[in-house]
């Protein structure tokens, strides 16, 4: 006999310890927590899941209006990535996105255009305000100026700031999917689509 | 032709009308083209602007001078710096104040690093635009540097509001400084990295060259500036010809190129990149000492932390801040060369602390009539490499 | 040329058709009335000396919180490209029926600062070949930038001085 073959005989042995091991202590599993994990259902309203699966695959038009705009660019880029968050699909048409970042200051003249384009997106779908001009008008409480987007569409959340940087847009984002999952389920959501 | 009532394309004729905007990811903003198609050529393009109308300038008759600062940065939001310099150096002739020079170097410095951050947006915006989305990336890691340095000085990443009535808001720190080093030993290498991408590109050529042609003659005389009319073969730029703001004292050159098609306006625009570079290159050599802004108490504001401990220099700070500096009677007009052109404010003043009237020239503005003729005779796909070449920000197109 | 040199010889060459030049701060301005501005524009864009081949900026002011005659007023800037100096027409414009004639066959550049005069002061452009609003919607009331135009829509709540506040807000609906 070879070293070589009794090495070989030697592990084969190990493995078949090995191998009996683990099969007892899968028997000894099973036998413990028969009926408990296999036979499990994990129970959840179809609306959390679909709450769910649009929180992780929010859909933002492309929609610049401002300043602002250039810093929504920016949370797209790299550095700040906002496919992390699964918020980096741009969508050129509004009819392929379901959240509407307004980013910048909506003047008398682009509101009914705006209104178009928000009637034009298919529900369900969220609006964030992006900036104190949207927010509020801002600095510019003149006749020009909307003062504040909520007067012609509903908003869900506000960035503050001007312009707010990538960062507080990033949070503003992760505070809607937080919004979008809490409502999963409830009426709130059922009538976004109705 | 025109768009039916109901918003329909009318289709009597061989041509077609289609409505480019407001909302359009190409159009740099919410400018509207509505253009006159003969198949896949665009017979006229005609512009509709004012999406964007702020009334910035109205409201600015209402504002005290140094109130107006933080509006004019976001007219060109692309170029806050330009915008303060503008409004800062007409509102200093009126005085006629001197600014120190540390200041004058600040501003430069300031400005330069603007104009390198506003060419990044451009490139990275007309390379998306025209189907290379890694120009895009590319650039806007660069900017964010520049962008870091701004936050640095001034607390803002976007609309500074650093350069004030007087002199600058604040003295540069070593930081910024470093960063400034720092940013000017490897930008050349950046640019190398785009040149690489797109100059000898050969779907970057057949999208830009001979497309959106003009003349010398007609982009004088549709008022284009800046680069677009370098682009076309005038040597003209305020930096060069008329020294503002101690440009006088710095070895640059100016880029022309006489093609004046979307590529020529590439090559002018990348290289004001470098020579901006070789701007700031000399600028934090030749840094001198001293105040960072006007000793003159009535116009510029105390130290902050002499705020602290005496009661005299808070009653001044409140005083000039809340009911600002009183400027003579008169009017004026001082143009400088911002990223896209002659900026510059024509500020009627009534001898009060409130502005009578300010005025934006803004080069988009002028820009948007000469911009559509060239669309006028090209493809579709070329309007938005056109609409890219020009650079227009509706900021200060619709103010 | 510089700015003396140049309101001399506009003075000597175009004496009858405008009212005064003068310089102001280093800026050499001409003064004159509207009739004459197309016959003006005409020779200092083709005299050799002059050269003025660039429409830099048109700005309109209305002087009506000065008590000033006229009210209205519209600024012309030139540059020239390759002498490189510059000039301002200021043309005085009279109140009742505010009109002023188009340069826009000069300069092409004059079609859209034209256009703002007409949206933003209501000044009808003799001879301007598509005389429309520009910025603001075409329905809209008004022409914003004069001065009875009120500036607001809304009230502030916190402010240091409410009257002069008062008398900027416009007695409108918030919108829409």
């Amino acid at each position: 006999m070879g070293l070589i073959d009794s090495a070989v005989d030697a592990l084969e042995t190990e493995v078949n310890n090995l191998k009996l091991n683990a099969q007892e202590a899968l028997d000894a599993f099973e036998h413990d927590s028969a009926g408990a994990v296999y036979d499990s259902i994990l129970t959840t309203q179809l609306g959390k899941v679909v709450g769910w699966a649009q929180k992780n695959a929010l859909w933002p038009a492309t929609f610049g209006l401002a300043c602002c705009a250039i810093e929504m660019m920016a949370m797209a880029n790299s550095r700040w990535d906002s496919a992390r968050f699964g918020a980096e699909v741009f969508r050129a048409s509004p009819r392929q996105a379901d959240l509407m970042i307004v980013s910048g200051r909506v003047s008398q003249k682009m509101a009914p255009v705006l209104k178009l384009i928000y009637d034009q997106m298919p529900e369900p779908k969220w609006v964030i305000s992006m900036g104190a001009c949207a927010s509020c008008g801002g600095i510019f409480n003149n006749y020009a100026i909307v003062q504040g987007v909520d007067r012609v569409v509903p908003v869900d959340v506000y960035v503050p700031g001007c312009p707010p940087g990538p960062e507080a847009l990033l949070y503003g984002v992760i505070k809607l999917q937080e919004k979008i999952l809490n409502e999963a389920g409830t009426d709130s959501a059922k009538k976004r689509v109705a | 032709m025109s768009i039916t009532e109901n918003g329909l394309l009318e289709r009597d004729k061989d041509t077609m009308t289609l409505n480019m905007g407001p909302s359009h990811p190409s159009t740099h903003g919410v400018f509207r083209a509505i253009l006159e198609m003969d198949g896949e050529l665009v017979g006229t393009a005609k512009p509709d602007i004012g999406y964007l109308h702020t009334g910035i300038e109205k409201t600015s008759e209402a504002k005290r001078y140094s109130h107006v600062i933080p509006m004019t940065d976001r007219l060109d939001y692309l170029n806050p710096p330009g915008n303060n310099l503008a409004f800062c150096l007409s509102t200093e002739k009126l005085l006629g104040i001197e600014i120190p020079d540390r200041s004058q170097y600040l501003r430069i410095i300031h400005c330069e690093l603007a104009r390198i951050a506003s060419h990044l947006v451009w490139l990275a915006t007309h390379a998306l635009d025209i189907g290379a989305m890694t120009v895009f990336l590319y650039c806007w890691r660069e900017r964010e540097e520049i962008l870091d340095l701004n936050e640095e000085i001034s607390g803002v990443r976007m609309m500074t509001s650093y350069i004030r009535v007087g002199g600058v808001a604040k003295d540069a720190t070593d930081e910024w400084l470093r960063g400034v080093r720092k940013f000017i030993e490897h930008f050349p290498a950046k640019i190398d990295e785009y040149e690489k991408l797109l100059t000898r590109n050969p779907i970057w050529l057949d999208r830009t060259e001979g497309v959106g042609v003009m003349s010398r003659e007609s982009a004088i005389n549709y008022g284009m500036s800046g680069p677009a009319l370098r682009a076309s073969g005038v040597d003209f730029d305020f930096r060069k010809k008329r020294p503002y703001s101690g440009y006088g004292n710095f070895e640059f050159n100016v880029p022309t190129r006489t093609q004046g098609d979307v590529y020529a306006r590439y090559l002018v625009r990348v290289e004001e990149m470098r020579e901006s570079r070789e701007i700031l290159v000399q600028a934090m050599r030749d840094l001198p000492g001293g105040y960072y802004k006007n000793p003159d108490s009535k116009v510029s504001l105390p130290d902050r932390d002499k705020l602290k401990s005496s009661m005299e220099v808070l009653i001044h700070h409140f005083k000039l801040a809340s009911e600002g500096f009183k400027v003579p009677k008169g009017e004026t007009y001082v143009p400088i060369e911002g990223p896209r052109g002659e900026v510059g404010f024509y500020i009627v003043s009534d001898g009060t602390a409130i502005p009578y009237r300010v005025k934006l020239r803004a080069p988009s503005f002028m820009a948007i009539p000469g911009m559509c003729k060239m669309m006028e005779g090209s493809f579709i796909a070329d309007v938005v490499a056109v609409i890219g070449s020009i650079d227009i920000v509706m900021g200060e197109v619709d103010r | 040329m510089t700015s003396e040199e140049i309101v001399e010889k506009i003075k000597n060459d175009l004496g009858d058709d405008i009212l005064s030049v003068e310089i102001s701060l280093g800026d050499a301005v001409v003064h004159l009335l509207p009739p004459a501005l197309p016959k003006v524009c005409e020779f200092i864009k083709n005299d050799a000396d002059l050269d003025f081949d660039y429409l830099s900026n048109i700005s309109g002011v209305d002087y009506l919180d000065l008590d000033r005659e006229p009210r209205f007023e519209a600024v012309y800037e030139f540059h020239s490209m390759d002498k490189n100096h510059s000039v301002r027409l200021r043309v005085g414009i009279e109140e009742e029926n505010p009109s002023v004639p188009t340069i826009s066959h000069l300069w092409k550049s004059a079609d859209f600062p034209e256009r703002e005069l007409f949206d933003m002061f209501g000044m009808n452009v003799e001879g301007h070949p598509d005389l429309r609003r520009l910025i603001m919607p075409d329905d809209w009331e008004g022409h914003p930038l004069r001065r009875d135009y009120s500036l607001t829509t809304e009230d502030v709540a916190f402010s240091f001085n409410r009257d002069y506040k008062s008398e900027l807000v416009k007695s409108k609906p918030p919108t829409r």
